[in-house]
């Protein structure tokens, strides 16, 4: 089962020793033999366990909350509720602001109180003795009947709305309309015009007009939120948690607890699955019980509230309209996107909007995105937030014109596909980007080969007659936020970094080989580590698919300077000029005279030794970042559909994503790999299901299905390398495109095997019946 | 709660520990014994991410409680290694690229062993079947599969 393989090779990167090689996660050992501290491995002298009651209802207002009888249950130390909390600065348009409900409760799940105990039963005890009297109020749950006028309002007006998280995973300037104060549910609106779209409907020979629903879903990491907290003596408040953004953390305990950010320290621990899920949730509120009751406090989510009260994915209606002359130029493309974004603004509307027009070159676009409160839980990021749901309706819509023309799907797609220089609907241009190259380099897959043998075989009628093949586009644009990073010589010659981001993919490996790459040393003798907000230096959040490309080039910098200062140290010693010489396998020769050289480690002691003549070798790298690095992918699945059932079986799963240049081809395989199984499951199975009460009827992992390896084929990855302007040696984003196309690269094939179109996702076994006539 | 007192043989190692009886064994394994290598993912038996095997069977320890496993002989995932050195099933695993956030990779290797102790030579099939009970949200499973494989490889042709 090999699955990787590589087209568009950079003929250059024959010379790299360390770089765009495959590597093993330096962090392997730590992790297969179970040594590897994750936050809730972690405890703390007199630590107590936190267990927190949420509210049973959607939207309700609180009356009275007496926890009498819970503060007196044996083995108690504390029960906190709004009331027993210090006065915060807090803004109710936002969520991560928020500890306990004090008034009206906004989704099920929404935290009124905590109780704190030496042992979590008793606190899980504690909880069904706390008395809340609530005044429950119509739930609004449908995300269209919210917009509809007259409907109930979700909550009292927002105003104020902090989209910083939001801007954590695609940073692109853009016009937003905010609600700010007035009685609607629509929360904020986004509009993207360009030419005249009647008139691109009146040009094309075909036009298609269809509404396209996907599912709200979750992030399901394997391990739940988890954070401790401790504020101690001195007023210094530590912090270790599950997340992506540590410095994201910070800023946000700062502002609502009113502390410097250097009172603050925050670990990002080992973090057990992301997926944009792990930004800033649980933080603030351990930290407000620990500050109350002095001690540490760990507070873990069991799954069940992981899956009520986390920020899953929102779901999204769309309707798109599209139009496609004979020669399959694309006329016109007209899209109202309608994203769920729960109680609280922060849906990922934005990227939705810019992508359902931005794979392909159309001169009429008019594109119309809103952002919907509903009572239910606010939504996050779940990489490339709000992609899929806008790539499954263009996507299917192009092969459906394809079809219904007599068009190649694949021809079509290269015909239209944009290209560095074409605009994004908001109007920015797109930079060197690989969309081409991926629909290349997929037709090339094996799976794709077999799109011709399953039409084939369905006109023969010979068996498997319900086997079909298809095809779609993802991409994703990226965020972007300033990176540093600090190389340094110890004194036997081996390399410490230091960097500030959290690694959830791999990126410690990947700088260690940039490092070694630069140093032209083994990659044995660089280590990095993450280190706290205290000690590293600053990184953007590990979102947005970003730290890489960020954090890597602020690597780069840094070992670069680390190099300058060794060849300065080792020239001074030599005699000669530093342009004489070359570093190579923790030696500093001259070049051309190979006899004369110096090991690194005795830079390193010149440098670090009692009265050593030469100061300290500590590299520096800081960067901002401003032009963004697509990331495109096409994919193709192979399905086969049972008639009788609906059940639709993955037969192979190909992905070719543009990583620019791979770092680590090891890692990039299995994030494209990773992310198309997720599309695979958010195509399939998954799906967060509410009644009309708002309440969560699937919040556990056996009905909430996720893919299992019974349900997914191993994922053939072909890395395809169109190098970025500024990333290192050319690597552009990578984690999020991958779970861009799955739902409409399935839908797609399950067309092609059976002839039903399927405009709702998941695909479940009934609506595959439905959309077969057969039910 | 009083406690009660149980033997339980931890990765060779014997411990009498007094368990509250409403603790599960990975509670008792993980809070008490300071094993903490397995996770608990989901508390209800769905993820695998706690699989132990107990007694030569595989078994979600989430959904056992302390006290019903007095007497037993369990296999953590710090049992694996031996001296210091890896099991081919772990070696394999960070070989084949098979671990990202790792949180699920200890029950997983803890299922591919118990896997390959049963059938040293599984077909694709087998592999999958084997490993439905274990949930990973990074890898897609691609590089775990192939990691079975280099594993089986690997310890058929030592045992040559």
């Amino acid at each position: 089962m090999a699955q990787e393989t590589k087209v568009h090779e950079d003929k250059a990167k024959q010379e790299y020793r360390a770089v765009g090689k495959p590597v093993v996660r330096l962090d392997g050992v730590g992790k297969v033999t179970g040594h590897t501290v994750y936050a809730d491995d972690m405890q703390l002298p007199r630590m107590l366990h936190a267990r927190v009651l949420g509210s049973p209802y959607a939207h309700a207002r609180i009356k009275a909350i007496s926890t009498a009888k819970a503060r007196v249950h044996p083995g108690v130390t504390a029960v906190i509720s709004a009331a027993d909390l210090p006065p915060y600065k807090k803004n109710a348009s936002n969520r991560r602001g928020l500890i306990f409900a004090d008034d009206e409760i906004l989704f099920e799940g929404q935290a009124v109180a905590a109780v704190l105990a030496d042992d979590p039963l008793v606190a899980e005890e504690a909880l069904a003795l706390i008395e809340v009297e609530y005044e429950p109020l119509a739930p609004v749950v449908d995300p269209i009947a919210a917009m509809a006028e007259g409907s109930p309002l979700v909550r009292s007006p927002i105003s104020d709305v902090d989209r910083s998280e939001e801007r954590g995973h695609v940073t692109i300037e853009v016009e937003q309309k905010e609600a700010e104060g007035k009685l609607t549910n629509v929360a904020s609106q986004m509009n993207f015009k360009r030419g005249d779209v009647e008139a691109g409907f009146a040009n094309a020979d075909v036009v298609m007009e269809n509404t396209w629903r996907s599912a709200m879903v979750h992030q399901s990491y394997i391990e739940p939120h988890s954070v401790i907290a401790d504020y101690d003596a001195s007023r210094d408040l530590s912090v270790w948690t599950s997340t992506q953004a540590p410095f994201y953390v910070r800023d946000e305990l700062a502002q609502t607890l009113g502390l410097p950010e250097n009172k603050i320290r925050v670990t990002a621990t080992e973090v057990g699955g992301g997926f944009g899920g792990k930004i800033c949730l649980t933080e603030l509120l351990t930290a407000a019980l620990a500050m109350i009751v002095r001690r540490p406090v760990k507070y873990i989510m069991s799954r069940h509230e992981d899956m009520l009260a986390a920020t899953p994915a929102p779901q999204a209606i769309v309707e798109l309209k599209t139009g496609m002359k004979r020669d399959g130029t694309l006329t016109a493309i007209q899209a109202k996107l309608v994203y769920d974004s729960g109680a609280f603004p922060g849906a990922p509307m934005l990227p939705g909007c810019l992508l359902v027009g931005g794979y392909y070159k159309c001169d009429n676009l008019d594109i119309q995105g809103y952002e919907v409160l509903t009572n239910k839980v606010s939504v996050g990021a779940l990489r490339a937030p709000g992609a899929h749901n806008a790539t499954f309706a263009i996507e299917s819509h192009i092969d459906m014109m394809a079809a219904e023309l007599g068009l190649d799907p694949l021809q079509v797609r290269l015909q239209n596909a944009v290209e560095e220089g074409d605009l994004l609907p908001s109007g920015q241009p797109y930079p060197r980007i690989g969309l081409r190259e991926c629909l290349e380099a997929i037709a090339e897959s094996e799976v794709w080969k077999r799109r011709d043998q399953a039409g084939r075989a369905r006109q023969n009628g010979a068996a498997p007659s319900h086997r079909g093949v298809g095809l779609a586009v993802g991409g994703w644009m990226g965020g972007l936020q300033p990176a540093s990073a600090i190389v340094c010589l110890n004194s036997d010659g081996t390399i410490n970094v230091t960097v500030g981001s959290a690694d959830i993919t791999g990126t410690n490996t990947s700088f260690a080989q940039i490092v070694a790459e630069v140093l032209n040393l083994p990659l044995e003798m660089v280590n990095v580590t993450t280190g706290d907000t205290r000690t590293a230096p600053y990184a953007g959040m590990s979102a947005g698919s970003k730290t890489t490309y960020t954090v890597g080039r602020a690597v780069k910098l840094a070992a670069e300077d680390a190099r300058r200062q060794i060849l300065d140290i080792a020239a001074k010693r030599m005699e000669v000029s530093p342009d004489d010489l070359e570093m190579m396998d923790a030696e500093i020769r001259v070049r051309g005279a190979e006899e004369k050289s110096v090991t690194l480690r005795r830079v390193g002691r010149w440098s670090t030794n009692f009265a050593a003549p030469f100061a300290a070798v500590v590299g520096r790298g800081a960067i901002t970042a401003r032009n963004m690095a697509p990331g495109f992918t096409a994919q193709a699945a192979e399905v086969e559909v049972d008639p009788d059932t609906g059940e639709i079986t993955v037969l192979g799963f190909a992905i070719a994503q543009d990583a620019g240049f791979a770092i680590n081809p090891l890692s990039v395989a299995g994030q494209m790999q990773g992310g198309a199984s997720q599309g695979i499951g958010i195509a399939l199975s998954e799906e967060m299901l509410y009644d009309e009460e708002g309440r969560l009827l699937n919040g556990n992992l056996l009905d909430y299905r996720l893919p299992t390896t019974k349900d997914l084929p191993a994922i053939e990855a072909i890395i395809v390398e169109v190098p970025s302007e500024d990333g290192p040696y050319g690597a552009r984003i990578v984690g999020e495109p991958s779970i861009v196309a799955g739902p409409a690269a399935v839908g797609n094939a399950v067309f092609d095997a059976c002839g039903a179109r399927l405009t709702e996702a998941p695909f479940t076994p009934e609506r595959v019946l439905r959309a077969l006539g057969k039910i | 709660m009083p406690k009660q007192l149980i033997t339980l043989a931890v990765n060779n190692e014997r411990h009498e520990v007094a368990v509250d009886p409403r603790w599960t064994l990975l509670q008792t394994i993980r809070e008490q014994l300071r094993f903490t290598g397995s996770k608990e993912g989901c508390g209800t038996g769905d993820c695998g991410a706690c699989s132990m095997i107990l007694d030569g069977r595989l078994i979600t320890s989430c959904l056992m409680l302390a006290v019903q496993a007095d007497g037993c002989d369990i296999v953590t995932i710090e049992g694996l290694a031996e001296n210091g050195t890896l099991h081919p099933v772990q070696r394999a695993f960070i070989d084949a690229g098979g671990v990202q956030c790792g949180f699920c990779t200890p029950g997983m290797i803890m299922a591919a062993k118990s896997l390959l102790d049963h059938d040293p030579a599984p077909t694709t099939s087998g592999i999958r079947e084997g490993l439905a009970g274990n949930l990973c949200r990074c890898t897609g499973y691609a590089k775990i599969y192939e990691a079975v494989e280099l594993a089986a490889d690997r310890m058929r042709q030592a045992t040559k």
